[in-house]
């Protein structure tokens, strides 16, 4: 009584209710500023079916408390996030991008920070890490850094994905997109059909984990040259992406470059960056002589 | 603020902007000056500043009269992305605005308001439905397009028969954005307009009727390929809204119209490509009617798009086996969202054929795609399959998955799975492989319990005396009596859920320590099984429990409770004040069915939760006498959340009825 009644579909899965929803829902955003869209209910049941499954609860309303209430619920809330979003990563995704980067930003960076020979670039939102290392790999083979103190830093709100990204070991769905060539060079095989990332390249990157909603842990992060996060903006709301952006900006040192994925943009956030058109893509620059916030 | 007026350089200008104190006079002023500067940083930032002045209703005339200035583009767009940040403030000024002499201020009134989304501005801009300007009658067509309303939507539907062919297809846009289907008749005549079909189409994919179906069949074995493309869209759209009956419809249509479409397999092919997602989705149809196993690749990353995933499972389940292994063999390919919904799909299809491929996939994917792997290789019923599952016991992120797939394995190969488990458990025993067993129905292991839950490992006991519950309740309430002395905390725990599930008389007497237990996660349990035995001697505890400042065991307290049956109106009332919405909601459902309960429920209508609004209205709805109609009524009345004011409605016509 009172209560909504759960439905259950002809395999005996729990549908969720519309109030189920808003309630997870609201739950995930709270967390980490991720929002699900009204009209993503039937993806989200999808997508928490496994979730329910494995912890052996009969319906949304139950996973509700148990995300509220028990124990492990902030192991299980990285797993609700994980869950509702895609971690859609492979090496050498956008190539146009890349070699944007390639051509004109990283010549700007080398002349920029010759005299202290130093390269600090942040793959936010680096899920299981091919992002950030296929960054390294570019800026080895560029070999414009080389002799200097380079870091590519990957982050990500899960800690799953990042032990897979420490890992370093890859199938082939995340090389689908390597020319072979660079497959040869930048990794080990390890019998089967995986592979493994080469140990320079990885002691070019480190990985740690952050939620980007989170202005205090933000802070932990150094200045970066150039920050890369590429479809994660696109799970937040308009406030959510305005503290990112802010966050960015202030991890950002004056002149830095900031690169979207290809149908992100930052129009209407109201956020200091300046277009910057590169011959083969967009990307958004931290104006030059903006000092709002060393003031 | 002369240095904001004369500056030499942008970035002085711009930090002088930001430097605006909002609280000092002339702030408005030298604001209004920055909405003007040459560059659009000094702009947005002024424009943003505006909002953090104290006399908003001043700001909103002012950027109001900034409209007014021809030829100040820039200033005039600042203005208006102002005058969006204001909110409820400008729509009054607006308002007044749309019945200005001049048709520009009107339509930019229009535009604003749109974008500002307010009901209240809602009559006056159906008004400006009838204005002589027809830019300003668009305006404000695609402005009541935004607010999505129903009044809002009926005005529209009835511009419809109106000659301008330009405001013609803004209503039909507008309607297609609020999902507002027009009556058939009124779109029919508007599929011959070169200028109008697309977005016609576009609605009438809105329209759940055989009738619509039959036009856009008709559209879809067109000779013309823009027709048969804005078909295919009208398509995508009718599958999402219609109902069992209909569909099955619109699946032999499509069929029929598709034989008569050379090379329909090229056509659908290329409509995945389309930028419009309606037009996609359409493709998924076709795909489905046409039973092509070539184009499982194309239907599984048509998933890149998440809300086409539903369909795109329900096609891919319609294309066979054959494209079940396609996409098996073919999975490194796909996209990651596409190798999820391929894998969901493979579900349905797997048989024992597939065995090899699934244990390829373990070897490379990513851990979701492996527990897919895994389950599917419970559903292949081939005893090849025992032997890789049994291994995944011993892996952490799959082994529940394993233990599940197992217990599916064993329904077909039992003997197979038992073998192999019995084998597992007495020579490397773990929780998983101890679980699997049980749930394989390995009764013969009850010795092996038995020994396990004296093992070193705490998860280990607990699981074998979870596994003892499984197989032999006898057994398994005699292990838990031990358990509950266990020092292990998860021991513990495991021993009150065992007590539980017995449901013995004895539960309240065995579970009583359990409910002081210094670890919360056995005190939740207990109070868990308590509910769940009946056991009414712990009633005094539970009421204690009922106000602990920890929601987790309040709630769970009130819920016992309610299954005992036991629970008071004062202890009732205590929950509805816990500061813990899912307390309350607890206690709603408890007293759901009492006299009492009802009247809290009465109360809880004002509760500053939603949720607990919509579930004091379901209450009032089951269980409320007539009685509380005006009460739900009024509730209704104030209601501004969606999913309240659905349970209120509901809960309204339900009383109305007694």
């Amino acid at each position: 009584m009172g209560a909504q009644v759960s439905r259950f579909d002809e395999e005996g899965r729990p549908e969720m209710s519309a109030e189920e929803f808003r309630l997870l829902r609201d739950h995930v955003y709270a967390h980490c500023g991720i929002l699900v869209r009204e009209d993503m209910k039937f993806v989200m049941e999808r997508r928490l079916w496994p979730r329910l499954e494995a912890l052996g609860l009969r319906d949304f309303t139950g996973y509700h408390r148990y995300l509220r209430y028990d124990a492990q619920r902030r192991v299980e809330l990285e797993a609700a996030v994980e869950a509702l979003t895609t971690h859609e990563t492979y090496f050498f995704r956008e190539p146009n991008q890349l070699t944007a980067f390639t051509d004109e930003v990283m010549p700007a960076l080398q002349q920029r920070n010759a005299p202290i020979k130093r390269l600090r670039i942040w793959s936010a939102g680096c899920s299981t890490g091919e992002e950030a290392y296929t960054l390294a790999m570019l800026l080895q083979q560029s070999r414009r850094f080389e002799g200097w103190d380079v870091e590519v830093h990957g982050t990500d709100i899960s800690r799953r994905v990042l032990a897979t990204a420490r890992r370093a070991e890859y199938g082939p769905s995340s090389l689908r997109a390597a020319p072979p060539d660079q497959v040869s060079r930048f990794f080990v095989p390890l019998g089967g059909s995986k592979v493994r990332v080469k140990d320079e390249v990885r002691a070019w990157v480190s990985f740690g984990q952050l939620n980007l909603l989170d202005t205090e842990a933000c802070q932990l992060v150094p200045r970066m040259d150039a920050i890369f996060c590429r479809n994660v903006m696109i799970y937040f709301d308009v406030p959510a992406r305005r503290r990112v952006l802010q966050a960015f900006h202030e991890r950002l040192v004056p002149g830095g470059y900031l690169l979207l994925g290809h149908s992100e943009n930052l129009l209407n956030l109201g956020v200091d960056f300046e277009l910057v058109h590169l011959h083969g893509d967009l990307a958004y620059r931290k104006p030059l002589l903006s000092q709002r916030e060393e003031r | 603020m002369s240095h904001v007026l004369a500056p030499q350089q942008e970035e002085e200008r711009y930090q002088a902007v930001l430097a605006v104190d909002p609280a000092a006079p002339g702030a408005l002023d030298a604001l209004i000056v920055g909405l003007h500067d040459e560059s659009w940083r000094v702009r947005r930032a002024a424009s943003e500043s505006l909002r953090r002045l104290p006399t908003l209703t001043e700001v909103a005339h002012r950027l109001v009269s900034v409209l007014a200035e021809r030829g100040e583009t820039g200033a005039r767009n600042a203005a208006a992305e102002a005058l969006v940040g204001l909110g409820d403030v400008a729509v009054g000024p607006l308002i007044r605005l749309l019945v200005h002499e001049d048709p520009d201020q009107r339509k930019f009134a229009a535009d604003i308001l749109g974008h500002l989304g307010r009901r209240s501005s809602e009559s006056a801009l159906i008004g400006a439905l009838a204005d002589s300007d027809l830019n300003v009658r668009v305006s404000a067509v695609e402005a009541l397009g935004r607010l999505g309303t129903d009044e809002g939507a009926r005005a529209l539907e009835g511009l419809l028969k109106e000659p301008e062919t330009l405001l013609r297809l803004a209503v039909l846009e507008s309607l297609s954005q609020l999902g507002w289907p027009p009556p058939l008749p009124v779109v029919v005549p508007l599929l011959s307009d070169p200028l109008l079909r697309r977005s016609a189409y576009r609605v009438m994919g809105l329209i759940p009727q055989v009738a619509a179906t039959e036009l856009i069949s008709r559209g879809l074995s067109s000779e013309v390929r823009s027709i048969r493309e804005s078909a295919l869209g009208a398509l995508g759209t009718q599958a999402s809204v219609a109902d069992g009956p209909l569909r099955a419809e619109i699946d032999a249509q499509t069929h029929a119209a598709l034989k008569r479409v050379p090379e329909a397999v090229e056509f659908v092919t290329q409509a995945f490509e389309n930028e419009d997602m309606p037009v996609r989705a359409g493709a998924l149809v076709a795909a489905g009617a046409l039973r092509e196993p070539s184009l499982a690749i194309a239907v599984a990353e048509a998933a890149r798009e998440d809300r086409l995933l539903r369909e795109v499972i329900r096609t891919l389940s319609r294309l066979g086996p054959e494209a079940g292994r396609e996409l098996l063999g073919r999975m490194a390919e796909l996209s990651l969202p596409a190798r999820a919904a391929a894998a969901q799909a493979m579900l349905e299809m797997v048989d024992p054929s597939y065995v090899p491929a699934l244990c390829a996939l373990l070897e490379w994917a990513e851990d979701d795609l492996r527990a897919v792997a895994v389950k599917a290789l419970g559903r292949t019923q081939s005893p090849e399959a025992v032997a890789p599952l049994v291994a995944l016991l011993e892996e952490p992120a799959l082994a529940g998955a394993a233990v599940r797939a197992l217990g599916v394995l064993s329904r077909g190969c039992r003997e197979a799975v038992l073998a192999a488990l019995e084998q597992v458990v007495e020579q490397r025993p773990s929780p998983a492989a101890v679980a699997a067993f049980a749930h394989a129905g390995g009764t013969a292991a009850l010795p092996t319990f038995r020994k396990l839950a004296r093992a070193a490992d705490p998860l280990l006991r607990a699981a074998a005396l979870d596994a003892a519950m499984d197989v032999d309740p006898a057994v398994g309430l005699e292990l838990a009596r031990v358990a509950l002395t266990d020092e292990a905390a998860p021991v513990r725990a495991s021993g009150a859920r065992a007590v539980g599930r017995v449901g013995d008389r004895s539960a309240g007497t065995l579970l009583k320590p359990a409910l002081q237990d210094e670890d919360i996660a056995v005190r939740l349990a207990a109070v868990e099984a308590l509910g769940e035995s009946g056991a009414a001697d712990r009633t005094p505890e539970l009421e204690e429990l009922v106000s602990h400042p920890d929601g987790a065991l309040a709630g769970r307290a009130v819920r016992a409770l309610g299954r005992i049956g036991t629970v008071r109106p004062e202890v009732l009332k205590e929950a509805t004040r816990h500061a813990d919405a899912e307390v309350v909601k607890a206690a709603l459902q408890a007293g759901a069915v009492s006299a009492e309960g009802v009247a809290l429920a009465v109360e809880l209508l004002k509760h500053p939760g939603w949720d607990v609004r919509a579930m004091a209205a379901r209450v009032l709805g089951d269980s409320g006498g007539r009685d509380s109609l005006e009460a739900v009524r009024a509730a209704l009345s104030l209601e501004q959340d969606a999913l309240a004011r659905r349970a209120l409605t509901d809960a309204v016509e339900r009383l109305s009825r007694r």
